[in-house]
């Protein structure tokens, strides 16, 4: 990236290193470029967190109150894709959404066709606890679906460490592509999982209100 | 038109003046400074109060009249002073906030609410808004004797989209650049942290005259890192007014009251709830109705909405991931926290008593005269930063009338994202967006901020063109949105404005408009404060000679109603001094006579309560 002031290299920092203003965010970083952290599922968020709060005292909007409209935008993008990246990594399962996303796979979109290549063991789960739901929101019985709930749990972390492990190994090396497909069906299910225990809570709080 | 003309050249070397604070609150609105280093409220002169009252009167002859002159003007001109306007703001004449008990006149007709007042076209909440801020920064002017061009605002953490553009245009109308719109609690932590240097979790309570707020806050390092907000922008002290309203007006048989009785009823009980926070019973009187009210009573009516703020604490901390016990401290903001009930319900909920060595009612503004200062002084600039979230998720209508969600609530601000659409006819050319704030499923349970064609689709086959929609949420937490088409690169750039907001048309016109009425001219305003007193000193006269004739002495009358007289005449022409000295005559010669009104009063008051004593 050529720096908008100086027109030197700003090496892909958010301050132009030669002359120190702020610099346009090279396209196609990722999360991990943000915080120039290399590829792996394993961060230390603690030091994350610092690093973010470091950041953001530099980058924010509310420093660039008085500047002019070209850093003030900078700013604006810079803070806000800080804040995603963020977000993104200090939480445990969107880490590991996101390294599949690296690796090719995008489950958050729901048109995407990983979606719809999940195996039919897992559509059978799928429709076994659907059921099993429906029948306790039915009878308006709250203890069962938390029952349910504490169950789902645990295939939900089981499900999330059958994912990271692969996702280690695919560190590791060349892609592979069996990998890349088991670790999409291990967070295929987390992320229907997820959706579930989100089903129970709202009808838990519906329920106590 | 003013003296600089309609148009100033920007010129980025002129000083921008003075930067302020400002709490634009329900009930009361505040305008504060750093002051050698120190924030402080701007009291209109030495020793009055820093609070100036909400409300505005639009006069017959179009004068406008804010504060506390206007609130005396109330309940004689209940549709032509506009009080609790902050409830209106961004809201449409639908909204069920706006349908609540209250004395307005509606105008009919249009997406956005106006009252209709004498004197001129039906205002909006704007337009009122931009008059109170008008107000607080002539206010801060005459305090430093130069220009305030900039200012922090500050809105309830709950405002959706609509409400904060709604702010931050009446800012703008009110000839102010806005910096920064800041929640109201965030701005209240910033005031505790900068006096104690806290470390720490904090949970801020904030409950107003209309709205509710509570956030959960970590300090670091300097950083203010909101974890998480909840609110209610229709929940506040006024819903504790018309509870005892309601009872008042059905005691008294009132089935359809008139806007007056109204004005009347509500404010009556406001007094009488104020006094119950020290008293455990309380007499209220409208006209010659007198009913007694009791705390224990008075409480039980309000449950209802101080359990409501209970729900929403416990979500506001289960969003953040705290357990009320690993806070180190709660933070009480706003005058409802001052009843009782309130008190020991935030103290049962959180554990632990509350903090409130900060005055409740100057604490938001402080904050936000603070956040000015570090927004606009270079050697500030590395003490303290606010992250601040989005109070409200974004999303858009999908199929079957459901929303999805694009942003979540409580993301960190500026926050962005994006959603590919695809064209599902042949040749499809348009796409319709549709976008809402909320949290519940369906579209008719959440907010429509805006709905809008993306046209200009270069004809393919279904599913060939990809638009990708973008929303971009900035440090005030307003959104802006931008398509493009992908597979031409075609950019279709669109400023959302909210369904109920104002165009930016109507907003230049208005602004144009305000510019041209020079509200700015001293004189005027002057003379326009001088004619209301007049009106008021006028009525009142004429009031106490007609219930009272039989106290006048004798040849009191003639120069008295002399007096009068010449008040009227003067109030005609356009001289301020000689009107204010001709009210000062009036005032005077009827002095003797109102002595002995009062007196007789009294006299009344105080053999009605011996009678009952003994
Ligand atoms: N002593 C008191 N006891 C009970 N309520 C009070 C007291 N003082 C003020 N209030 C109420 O507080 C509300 C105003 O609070 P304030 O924080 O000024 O509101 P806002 O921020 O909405 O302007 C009003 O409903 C008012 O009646
Ligand atoms: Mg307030
Ligand atoms: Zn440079």
């Amino acid at each position: 990236m050529k720096c908008w002031n100086c027109e030197k290299d700003t090496q892909g920092r958010p301050f132009c290193p030669d002359c120190g203003k702020i610099a346009a965010r090279p396209p196609g970083a990722s999360h991990f470029d943000v915080f120039g952290l290399p590829r792996t599922y394993d961060v230390d968020v603690a030091a994350l967190e610092r690093q973010y709060r470091e950041l953001s005292l530099k980058l924010h909007p509310d420093r660039f109150a008085q500047a002019d409209a070209r850093e003030r935008r900078l700013s604006l993008e810079q803070t806000t894709a800080l804040n995603e990246a963020s977000k993104t990594l200090k939480d445990p399962t969107k880490r590991a959404f996101y390294l599949l996303k690296l690796h090719g796979v995008d489950l958050e979109r729901e048109d995407a066709g990983a979606q719809k290549d999940m195996p039919l063991e897992f559509l059978e789960e799928v429709m076994e606890l659907r059921e099993a739901l429906d029948e306790a929101m039915e009878a308006k019985d709250v203890e069962r679906a938390r029952k349910m709930a504490t169950d789902v749990e645990t295939r939900r972390k089981a499900a999330l460490q059958e994912a990271v492990d692969t996702l280690r190994t695919l560190e590791k090396g060349p892609p592979v592509e069996s990998s890349v497909k088991k670790a999409s069906h291990a967070l295929g299910r987390v992320r229907y999982f997820t959706r579930f225990l989100e089903q129970v809570e709202t009808f838990e709080e519906e329920m106590l209100s | 038109m003013s003296k600089n003309g309609y148009l100033q050249i920007h010129d980025p070397l002129k000083p921008k003046g003075y930067a302020v604070g400002i709490d634009l609150g329900t009930t009361n609105s505040l305008v504060a400074s750093v002051i050698q280093g120190k924030p402080r409220c701007l009291a209109a002169d030495e020793g009055e109060s820093n609070l100036l009252p909400s409300v505005v009167h639009y006069g017959k002859d179009g004068g406008v009249v804010v504060g506390a002159r206007a609130k005396t003007l109330a309940a004689e001109h209940p549709t032509d002073t506009i009080v609790s306007v902050k409830r209106f703001m961004g809201r449409s004449p639908e909204d069920a906030e706006t349908r609540k008990l209250g004395a307005y006149k509606f105008a009919s007709g249009g997406k956005v609410v106006r009252f209709e007042v004498s004197g001129g076209q039906p205002v909006t909440p704007i337009e009122v808004s931009g008059e109170i801020l008008r107000a607080l920064k002539r206010r801060a002017e005459s305090h430093f004797s130069g220009r305030v061009e900039q200012a922090v605002i500050t809105v309830p953490a709950y405002f959706d989209d609509a409400q904060r553009q709604a702010t931050k245009d009446a800012g703008r109308l009110a000839g102010l650049e806005v910096l920064r719109l800041l929640n109201e609690p965030t701005a209240a932590a910033l005031a505790y942290g900068l006096d104690k240097g806290s470390q720490g979790t904090y949970a801020v309570y904030d409950l107003g005259g209309g709205t509710f707020d509570v956030s959960i806050l970590k300090l670091v390092d300097g950083i203010f890192e909101v974890k998480s907000t909840g609110g209610d922008s229709a929940l506040g002290g006024d819903d504790f007014d018309r509870a005892i309203a309601q009872r008042v007006l059905e005691a008294m048989g009132q089935s359809s009251p008139t806007p007056s009785l109204v004005a009347e009823v509500l404010a009556a009980s406001r007094k009488a709830k104020e006094a119950l926070t020290d008293a455990p019973e309380v007499e209220l009187t409208v006209g010659s109705h007198r009913q007694a009210l009791k705390r224990s009573d008075f409480e039980e009516w309000i449950r209802p909405f101080v359990q409501k703020t209970g729900v929403v604490c416990r979500r506001a901390l289960k969003d953040a991931g705290v357990t009320a016990s690993e806070l180190d401290g709660v933070i009480l903001v706003g005058g409802a926290t001052r009843v009782p009930a309130v008190r020991r319900f935030v103290a049962e909920q959180f554990g632990r008593e509350p903090l409130s060595d900060i005055d409740p009612d100057q604490v938001v503004a402080l904050g936000a005269a603070v956040q000015a200062d570090l927004l606009t002084n270079v050697d500030r600039q590395d003490e303290v930063l606010l992250l601040d979230v989005i109070p409200l998720s974004l999303g858009l209508e999908t199929m079957g009338g459901l929303v999805e969600k694009l942003i979540q609530r409580n993301s960190t601000i500026p926050t962005a994202a994006a959603q590919i659409f695809t064209t599902f006819k042949d040749g499809q050319t348009g796409l319709d967006v549709h976008v809402l704030q909320g949290e519940r499923e369906l579209v008719e349970d959440c907010r429509s901020l805006a709905r809008f064609t993306l046209s200009g689709i270069p004809p393919m086959p279904a599913g060939m063109a990809r638009v990708e929609v973008r929303f971009q949420v900035d440090a005030d937490g307003i959104l802006a949105v931008t398509a493009k088409e992908q597979s031409t690169g075609t950019t279709q750039s669109i400023t959302v404005k909210p369904s109920h907001g104002l165009t930016d048309e109507e907003i230049e016109t208005m602004l144009l408009d305000s510019i041209d009425h020079a509200e700015d001219d001293v004189q005027v305003r002057q003379l326009r404060e001088q004619r209301v007193e007049a009106e008021r000193v006028l009525t009142e006269a004429s009031r106490q000679l007609g219930e009272h004739g039989e106290l006048l002495a004798e040849g009191e009358r003639a120069p008295i109603e002399a007096a009068m007289a010449k008040v009227r005449e003067v109030a005609q022409g356009n001289d301020h001094h000689a009107l204010k000295e001709a009210i000062h005559a009036l005032d005077e010669q009827c002095k003797p006579f109102v002595e002995r009104v009062m007196n007789q009063a009294l006299t009344k008051v105080v053999a009605g309560h011996s009678v009952e004593e003994f």
